[in-house]
């Protein structure tokens, strides 16, 4: 056995990350975990990378037992990691960013030897790049084969793969997955963590499944489905929730021809003309960082457009900031709950006042008790977890708060909502009942802007699916007609290209 | 000296330059491991006043150069505990530090030399001028370069080594990626805060350097609050050459000019309020051209984004 | 216990930053050669020994809780002024020509001269407000400038156009005001004046208007996170420049009322030797921006300079032994001030092992 993690606790004061758990590798194996947030994947591969120290267990390469206090030293020991959100320095070349830390040279840095060796490797590998690019300027995918490259460079054996698909385009995908079969056959072995159950069926040959810190189950990936996989992973079947048909009527949310350049040669939004009616969801896929966020930041009057025109119920809100927005009928579940949504600092009560504050007020006065009673509503509704009103907003988990700013939205009670990745980080329950507020709200009236990265939640949600693809609309579907398929392919620029 | 612009300007404005100089590529070393070191001018004043006293009780500007050295680093470190370790606000540590360098500085001057104000001894001996053999011979970059103290040279050579340091040696790649991104740099085994001590420390022998030019350069003297300011330019200076060592050359010269100017302007019969304000007033008008970023970007950029 | 806990935490920062204040002063003493309970012992006499001394710590700590009142309306919000030497200058200078210059009933000007006082610091603060939102200029460095440009200014002012040419001194000063237009002294015979009620009328309006009013939410939520706010519906700019009025405003009128009320007249370096400006920026960071607590803060600062004056009269300490005492209380203070304030942007760095 090439690697052999066993009983690895790990708790952060009273919570527990990882229980007991156990874990092996071969050589040449790809051995996916499998999890929904918070279920310690993780936390155990910040473990087995040095980043974070065990409560208690062991970890064997080899059968010899080791011990990381740093990365450095599973570096060492030929562990690589590659990082959800990439740990590249965008001002620096392909080649400056995958010999860091083992540069050739003796005190002064040899530029050349660095991309004659990156050439080589890139070649014997069969991965290709340009080292002399500046990472900054190459499309994501190719910044993950950086990020690959980098790990060999460093002499890898193992290499961790964290949630390596999330940003990348199908083909990309597809190269990915490639290129992964080819380095097993070199001897690599790779550990993939992901929650994307058909991605880990057709890389992986076996699966690791956590729920709440613990090993629910280890299966062939030939022996199992997907469905055993999600029971394993949430610990009980879903209900499906029904959808009426929706009866969209008069438009509340209408953009024309809306462009924003963003001081590059490219746009990051492209005339970008949609609607959204009463008591209709539309939904935006697409891969991340193809315009969604600039759409939303537009739309929720925290970015004025270069060109074109936005209204709300008819009123020309074009250039407006998100107070003239919120007044004309807007809420908005940002898609950062961290950046836009809280003040971590702040008390609960307060992050959960924001927006309302000029409503709950008198002669300039906030009126506390109302406020209080008001938060207090929506903590035992959503069932939060927040301690106390006047516990500040940090000590609240990420799904807790998510809670929280879906219910400060909804009690909005606004013609038009937009919700980015509303269930970012939530669990399932808490994903359900958001759901379910969701589709309450559009079945009395509401006009909703639903934008997410999990395609399963645009299909399950939406009535038109629309997609954007570098800042511009690459095609609409109606939900009848969208599939996974279909909503692919235009997100990696199909239509466009045709 | 009724002509405004001659080459002794310039070779003014090369004097008073080096203080300048020499804070802000200190300055500029912080500022590239993420750590902006508003006490730029506390460290100056206290490297001044240090010399002075290292050159009373040593009587040998060499070794008071040193002392200054030895006792700014000590400074520094204090800055670079609580900003780093104890992860106080920079910004905070750095006015508290020009607040305690000016206390304990006039403090002192009164306890060991006894005097109020200024300390000025007729026996102390100054840095000297040198002249260098083959440049001095230049027309007009000789007469520029001639006559300065060692310590303008070796700001100018400095320079050039942080150059080199920054692009063309594997530590200098490694503390500039530590800069760039910490995260990332942390996750490849990279010692950040290794990087971020040597930082500080270097800008406290840079200031410490800068302190001695001031008050053993052109006069031989340490009066209370001497650096006026220069600290602050030093910032400014910084800022506009965007950090990097050639871009704080050429910003510093532009300062050193402009302060040399309202010199000048002075001998002009000018009220030397207005002169004085001429470095401030020209710094303001700078910044309009190197815009910050956004406040959007920039707590986008470092508002955390979620797990 | 936990609540114990909860009452006690607070303390322990401030309590810590006092004590290493006081060693380093105690070091600060044994290299003067002084003795150090004979030091302290003075400096506290210097500062609460008696009704007189008592009271000369009040007025000198008027124009502080003034200026550190500014520093909180700002830094709550997020904006880091550190301008206050200038507005506070300006403030001052505007004061004494109102009240030397205007005509009227001496009340009227004496009202007159202190709204001088609070438009001239509010607008020389507000300009640098306007830079940043218009132009991007970092308001830090520009607030930090104008004190030099302030300074200067009004230099020249007293030492040309408005010299006091009367008295036989060449000191760039302003003439005297008259009398009839001074604020009343609280206790006759004693430094302390009305500024003080003023003052203290401020920082009450002050802790009102941050923890009930609506603006005060939506200031201290741009001061946490200015995107949610931003997001939430709070109008950035106009907050900014209002705030950065009034900061620079309450400055002014520290200015104005330490004219009106001891100085009677516009001395050159007057403001910037007393080191108002900064105490009082100080207080703000040791009491965490809150109001109250920079009123109490600042009242400790304003004692431990009148008592280094103390000390400087009674022994052979200099008085910068409460300057030194200050700022290493400063210098430590900030690492709690640092958790609350900016734990936001090393959230990230953080995040690994914080959690």
């Amino acid at each position: 056995m090439l690697l052999e993690m066993e009983r690895i606790s790990k708790s952060y004061g009273d919570v527990n990350a990882n229980r007991g758990i156990n874990y092996n590798l071969k050589a040449g194996e790809v051995h996916a975990i499998v999890g929904e947030n918070g279920a310690g994947k993780t936390t155990l591969m910040r473990i087995l990378y040095g980043m974070e120290q065990p409560s208690s267990g062991s970890i064997k390469l080899n059968g010899k037992e080791v011990f990381f206090n740093d990365p450095k030293e599973a570096i060492r020991h030929g562990i690589g990691m590659v990082h959800q959100h990439f740990m590249l320095f965008p001002n620096f070349t392909v080649a400056e960013n995958i010999v860091i830390g083992k540069e050739p040279g003796v005190i002064k840095f040899d530029r050349k030897a660095a991309v004659a060796q990156v050439e080589a490797l890139s070649k014997n590998y069969g991965i290709k790049v340009d080292p002399l690019a500046k990472v900054g300027d190459c499309p994501l995918g190719v910044q993950q084969r950086v990020e690959i490259l980098k790990v060999l460079y460093q002499g890898a054996e193992i290499i961790i793969l964290d949630e390596p698909t999330g940003v990348l385009t199908p083909l990309e995908v597809k190269e990915l997955l490639e290129a992964i079969k080819a380095l097993t056959l070199k001897g690599k072995s790779f550990i993939l963590i992901s929650h994307k159950l058909n991605e880990v069926m057709s890389a992986a040959d076996r699966i690791t499944v956590l729920r709440d810190g613990e090993v629910t189950g280890v299966v062939e990936a030939s022996d199992t489905d997907v469905e055993q996989l999600s029971n394993l992973m949430v610990g009980r079947a879903l209900a499906p929730s029904i959808k009426q048909p929706s009866m969209p009527k008069h438009p509340v949310l209408e953009l024309n021809n809306v462009s924003l350049s963003g001081g590059g040669s490219k746009k990051l939004l492209d005339s970008i003309s949609l609607q959204v009616r009463a008591g209709e969801i539309v939904g935006i896929a697409g891969i991340s960082g193809n315009g969604q966020s600039e759409l939303i930041q537009v739309i929720a009057g925290l970015l004025s457009p270069d060109h074109g025109k936005i209204s709300l119920l008819g009123a020309n809100m074009t250039g407006r900031n998100a107070r003239d927005l919120r007044d004309a009928g807007l809420a908005h579940i940002p898609e950062d709950r961290y950046i836009w949504g809280a003040n971590k600092s702040a008390t609960v009560a307060e992050t959960g006042v924001m927006g309302h504050q000029r409503r709950l007020q008198r002669f300039g006065i906030l009126k506390r008790k109302v406020i209080r009673g008001l938060v207090s509503d929506w903590i035992k509704q959503y069932s939060i977890k927040a301690g106390s009103l006047d516990n500040q907003t940090q000590n609240l988990s990420g799904g807790n708060l998510q809670k929280l700013i879906v219910a400060r939205e909804l009690a909005q009670n606004t013609p038009f909502l937009i919700a980015a990745e509303p269930t970012r980080g939530v669990d399932i329950g808490a994903m359900e009942t958001i759901h379910d507020q969701l589709l309450r709200k559009r079945d009395g009236g509401g006009a909703i802007l639903l934008i997410s990265s999990e395609l399963s939640e645009v299909l399950k949600l939406s009535d038109r699916i629309i997609v954007m693809y570098e800042g511009a609309i690459a095609g609409e579907l109606q939900v009848g007609e969208a599939t996974e398929e279909k909503l692919s392919l235009l997100m990696a620029g199909g239509k466009r290209n045709e | 000296m009724d002509q405004l612009f001659d080459l002794a300007l310039f070779n003014s404005a090369l004097r008073v330059l080096t203080p300048i100089l020499l804070a802000a590529l200190g300055g500029a070393l912080c500022a590239r491991v993420g750590l902006f070191n508003v006490g730029l001018e506390g460290l100056m004043l206290i490297g001044a006043f240090t010399a002075i006293v290292g050159n009373h009780y040593f009587e040998n500007t060499a070794l008071a150069i040193l002392f200054a050295i030895a006792c700014v680093s000590v400074f520094s470190l204090l800055f670079a505990y609580l900003s780093i370790q104890l992860q106080a606000n920079v910004i905070v540590v750095g006015v508290a530090m020009n607040f305690l360098a000016l206390g304990l500085t006039t403090f002192s001057l009164r306890t060991i030399f006894h005097v109020k104000g200024a300390y000025y001894n007729k026996e102390m001996i100054g840095l000297p001028k040198w002249d260098i053999p083959v440049i001095k011979d230049i027309p007009v970059l000789g007469e520029i370069l001639s006559g300065q103290s060692p310590l303008v040279y070796l700001a100018l050579v400095i320079a050039g080594m942080i150059w080199y340091y920054f692009y063309r040696t594997i530590s200098g790649f490694r503390f500039l990626a530590a800069g760039s991104n910490p995260l990332a740099a942390r996750s490849l085994g990279i010692r950040v805060q290794r990087y971020q001590y040597g930082a500080v420390l270097a800008c406290g022998v840079l200031c410490a350097l800068a302190g001695a030019q001031l008050s053993l350069g052109q006069v031989t003297l340490f009066t209370e609050g001497m650096t006026a300011g220069r600290g602050f330019i030093a910032l400014v200076a910084m800022m506009l050459g965007q950090s990097g060592p050639l871009g704080v050359v050429a910003s510093s010269l532009l300062f050193g000019l402009m302060d040399a100017f309202s010199i000048r302007l002075q001998g002009l019969s000018m009220p030397s309020h207005f002169t004085q304000m001429v470095p401030y007033a020209i710094t303001i008008i700078a910044m309009f051209f190197f815009k910050d970023k956004g406040f959007l970007k920039d707590a986008q950029n470092s508002g955390s984004s979620s797990r | 216990m936990n609540k114990f806990n909860k009452l006690l935490h607070p303390l322990i920062g401030p309590l810590a930053a006092i004590i290493l204040g006081l060693l380093a002063g105690s070091i600060a003493i044994v290299v003067a050669g002084g003795s150090i309970t004979e030091t302290y012992s003075e400096m506290w006499k210097g500062a609460f020994g008696s009704f007189y001394f008592f009271t000369s710590t009040l007025s000198r700590a008027t124009p502080v809780i003034l200026i550190g009142m500014g520093a909180v309306v700002a830094f709550r919000s997020g904006f880091f002024n550190l301008g206050a030497e200038g507005q506070m200058v300006l403030g001052g200078l505007s004061a004494a020509l109102v009240g030397l210059y205007m005509p009227g009933p001496a009340w009227l000007v004496c009202v007159a001269a202190l709204l001088a006082g609070i438009a001239a610091g509010g607008l020389w603060s507000a300009m640098a407000g306007y830079f940043d939102v218009r132009f991007r200029v970092n308001l830090l460095i520009t607030t930090l400038l104008l004190n030099y440009i302030a300074t200067l200014f009004a230099g020249y002012m007293v030492a040309y156009p408005f010299k006091d040419r009367t008295g036989s001194a060449a000191m760039a000063q302003s003439a005297m005001l008259d009398n009839a237009i001074w604020l009343p002294k609280l206790f006759k015979g004693m430094a302390v004046h009305a500024g003080l009620i003023i003052a203290v009328i401020v920082v009450i309006v002050l802790f009102i208007y941050l923890s009930k009013s609506v603006s005060g939410y939506e200031a201290r939520m741009l001061g946490g996170n200015p995107l949610f706010a931003v997001y939430g519906g709070v109008r950035r700019t106009s907050l900014m420049i209002a705030t950065m009025f009034a900061s620079g405003g309450l400055a002014g009128l520290a200015g104005a009322t330490e004219i009106l009320g001891s100085q009677y007249r516009y001395i050159d370096n007057a403001f910037s030797s007393a080191d108002y400006a900064w105490t009082g920026i100080m207080a703000a960071l040791l009491a965490n921006a809150n109001p109250i607590g920079t009123a109490i803060a600042a009242f400790f600062l304003a004692a431990l300079q009148t008592g280094g004056m103390g000390v400087e009269l009674n022994t052979d300490v200099p008085l910068e032994i409460g300057s030194v005492i200050q700022s290493v209380l400063i210098l430590f203070i900030t690492v709690k001030f640092t958790r609350i304030y900016w734990k936001r942007r090393k959230g990230r760095k953080q995040d690994g092992s914080a959690v």
